[in-house]
């Protein structure tokens, strides 16, 4: 393969039959625009969900306050000062994940290969409902007009041959957009994307290529992945790939992942352990919700800590039996962090891994602890209650939120890796 | 120390001692078996600081009495790859010289005076004595439900309880419950009850190949030894017991089931596997439909296929609908070393019973089909 090619056929050959159609809906300034349709008094006014302390960070801005420059993960006092008539508000996490729950419903309406990513985004897989449902383009179109008639908020859908390229869609055409990249000439259409946009490549990196004069995506189709290897090391394959829009990684539910966790990077360090820590109870909770939501259960509880220097440390333990519970992970999750010497926090994950399909029930679980019993149906009712990416348990103390929420990524796929 | 000995009754006796040995240990001395040519008799010792094993070997011409320390996988390699009848074996300042009728072995060994050592079977009253195939049977019938690692309870361990001449054994692994019931023919002082380590119970059922030879064991705080046989030579097994608690296990054997089935072990082991072909990680279950005098077994795997089976069965009582683990079903099945066992239930999410009539019972938790 000689480096200038750019295979543009290469897509074009597919069989349309065996080409896949992927949705990545992904919620326009969610929190944002929940407080907006609750609040009347806020609609048309720059809004900015986050934390109002010294130290708090916008999670979401509404468009209105975008065009003054603010976006979120960035430092509330920052984005006062770049709009000092915006109007702060705290952020309701139940409310966002009630209402959360409400859209992943009518996302699954459209197919039952759904893998939430965070609160307000998801992949669908819509290959195997075309036939009954119509073109990925329908519905998309079908989705954003059940959405906004049932929710009163907008939803920006890309469509798209595989998860990346669907997911970049999505982006191109917020808020409200519905945006189509087929498979017939995708390298072409990806080719003038600044490098940015690829996943992975953060600011530094940017830089990096931007000396090399790879600015966009065609620079990177034109290198070989050998050529970049020096740049971007190992992954070089992968972004040249993605770069050509070829992303074989299938759509995961929590039925069938290998992992599920959560993960968020902060815009700055956080040097309060006990932020971290609520931060980190946040992402059990909504983690082990979808354990039970998928019937699995977890013997590997995993925690990565990012420092200031950007080091990151994951430690892990082995649970002595598989569980769905809350307090079990919570309890072995906080223990983990707190092994840790701690030092300011930049990222904060739980993983869940060693999943199990065991689904014979426990001889003893239930009949010798009966605080077992009871903090099971405690997780069942909170579930019930708060939404299917569990809310803040009844007697825990809720996360307080100085935390930018486009940063936070969830897993569940099974990693190459 | 030097002697001649038959290969096979050698290799029988380094095959046992070796499934004491630990794979991987930071010290050398514990891959070693230990050689002792003393009073006529050879003896061969392992031990992996937890269970200790000493044995006689049968056969054997002594020459020059004296000891050794062997590596135990290249000597039970050697010895296992002999044709011969006999092997030659001579050891001088710890190096091994092992020879046949074509070949010749230096292996290097250590000084025995590092080996630990095992603990003797003293001699006079012990606490119960039994005889091998009872025990081995009640062994087989438990140890095979026992948990790889301890959760909060202990168990990975059969839990060994002695009342007055009853045996009881008892294993689980949580989500199953083993119980099986023997009579030791004579017994000493209180009644006792504690859990031994799966290892030892596996190396042990090895050594009561003769059902008719009396099996002794004795007990104290942290201890219990085995001696199967009697006389110099006859194996003795020892083994540190498990700490903490058992599970309460006999609030979880249920007493009130009212649905019964007796089958063929063989023919309903046969079913269940076949039942069992078409399930995979997703879908572990297998579903029995008793209804009418028909068991039906059924199974399906998401984008593999479907499985069913039908068992004649004598059973007129309402229908049920019940999930299970297969491997769950086929090891208690193959383990109850009867031909005729009895299923006992009572609803879809309650457990499922085995039984052989009162010597073996067999607690399993359903699998949620819904």
């Amino acid at each position: 393969m000689g480096a200038d090619a750019r295979e543009p056929e290469r897509e074009s050959v597919v069989d349309p039959a065996f080409e896949r159609t992927i949705l990545h809906v992904d919620m326009d300034a969610f929190f944002a625009s929940v407080e907006q349709r609750d609040r009347a008094e806020l609609r048309g006014r720059p809004v900015l969900v986050g934390g109002q302390g010294g130290r708090g960070v916008v999670a979401a801005a509404s468009y209105e306050a975008r065009d003054f420059g603010c976006r979120s993960a960035m430092p509330m006092a920052e984005a006062r000062r770049r709009c000092p008539e915006a109007v702060i508000i705290s952020p309701s996490f139940d409310r966002y994940e009630d209402e959360s729950r409400r859209i992943m419903r009518i996302i699954e309406s459209a197919s039952p290969m759904v893998e939430p990513l965070s609160i307000d985004e998801a992949f669908v897989d819509v290959t195997g409902s075309r036939r009954l449902l119509g073109e990925g383009v329908d519905i998309a179109r079908a989705l954003r007009a059940r959405i906004k008639e049932d929710t009163g908020l907008t939803a920006s859908i890309g469509v798209g041959p595989c998860k990346f390229v669907a997911k970049i869609a999505s982006d191109l055409e917020k808020p409200d957009g519905l945006t189509v990249i087929g498979p017939v000439g995708l390298a072409d259409r990806l080719a003038p994307l600044p490098v940015g946009r690829m996943w992975g490549i953060g600011p530094r990196t940017v830089e990096r290529c931007t000396a090399a004069a790879i600015e966009t995506f065609g620079d990177l189709q034109r290198r070989s992945p050998l050529e970049l290897r020096e740049l971007l090391g190992s992954s070089a394959q992968r972004f040249h790939d993605l770069a050509h829009g070829r992303d074989d990684r299938p759509v995961i539910t929590d039925r069938r992942a290998k992992s599920i966790g959560h993960e968020q990077t902060f815009h700055e360090n956080i040097e309060d352990p006990s932020e971290v820590e609520a931060v980190l109870l946040r992402h059990v909770e909504r983690s082990t919700a979808r354990l039970r939501r998928g019937g699995r259960k977890a013997r590997v509880v995993v925690v990565k800590v990012r420092d200031g220097s950007f080091s990151t440390n994951t430690r892990s333990t082995t649970l002595d039996a598989p569980t769905d519970r809350t307090d079990v992970v919570w309890t072995a999750a906080r223990s983990l962090f707190r092994d840790w010497p701690f030092r300011p926090v930049r990222l904060i994950g739980v993983s869940l891994s060693g999943l199990d399909a065991e689904a014979t029930g426990s001889l003893f679980d239930d009949s010798d602890v009966g605080d077992a019993a009871r903090r099971r149906r405690l997780d069942a009712a909170t579930d019930a209650i708060r939404g299917r990416f569990g809310g803040d348990s009844i007697g825990r103390t809720s996360a307080s939120l100085s935390t930018p929420r486009n940063r936070e990524r969830s897993e569940g796929a099974d990693r190459p890796d | 120390m030097k002697l001649v000995c038959s290969r096979d009754a050698l290799a029988e006796a380094l095959s046992v001692a070796g499934s004491v040995v630990v794979n991987r240990t930071p010290a050398p001395v514990l891959l070693c078996l230990k050689l002792e040519a003393k009073d006529g008799f050879l003896t061969v010792s392992a031990t992996d600081t937890e269970i200790g094993l000493i044995l006689g070997v049968a056969e054997v011409d002594i020459r020059e009495e004296g000891e050794a320390l062997i590596p135990a996988d290249k000597l039970n390699q050697i010895v296992r790859a002999t044709n011969d009848e006999a092997i030659t074996i001579e050891v001088d300042k710890n190096v091994a010289n092992i020879r046949g009728k074509d070949a010749k072995f230096k292996v290097f060994g250590f000084d025995p005076g590092e080996f630990p050592g095992t603990p003797a079977f003293e001699e006079g009253p012990v606490e119960f004595q039994t005889n091998a195939g009872t025990f081995r049977r009640v062994i087989g019938r438990t140890v095979f439900a026992t948990a790889v690692e301890n959760s909060r309870y202990a168990i990975n361990g059969v839990l060994l309880e002695r009342t007055d001449r009853h045996l009881r054994l008892v294993a689980t692994d949580g989500r199953r419950l083993a119980v099986a019931r023997g009579e030791c023919g004579s017994f000493e002082g209180e009644d006792t009850s504690s859990i031994v380590p799966t290892k030892a119970l596996n190396v042990l059922s090895r050594l009561m190949s003769d059902p008719d030879e009396p099996v002794s064991v004795r007990r104290d705080r942290n201890q219990i030894l085995f001696k199967v046989g009697e006389g110099p030579g006859a194996p003795v097994l020892s083994s540190n017991l498990v700490e903490g608690s058992f599970p309460p296990f006999e609030d979880v054997i249920p007493k009130d089931q009212d649905k019964r089935v007796e089958f063929d072990a063989g023919d309903l082991s046969s079913a269940v596997r076949r039942a069992a072909l078409l399930t995979n990680e997703e879908s572990k279950g297998v579903r029995l439909a008793f209804a009418d005098g028909t068991l039906t077994l059924s199974s399906r795997a998401p984008e593999m296929g479907e499985a069913e089976i039908k068992v004649d069965v004598d059973y007129a009582g309402e229908p049920i609908e019940i999930g299970f683990n297969p491997t769950y079903l086929t090891e208690a099945l193959k383990h109850a070393d009867a031909q005729t066992v009895l299923i006992e239930l009572k609803a879809p999410n309650k457990p499922g019973v085995i039984k052989v009539e009162s010597d073996f019972t067999y607690v399993v938790m359903p699998v949620n089909l819904a």
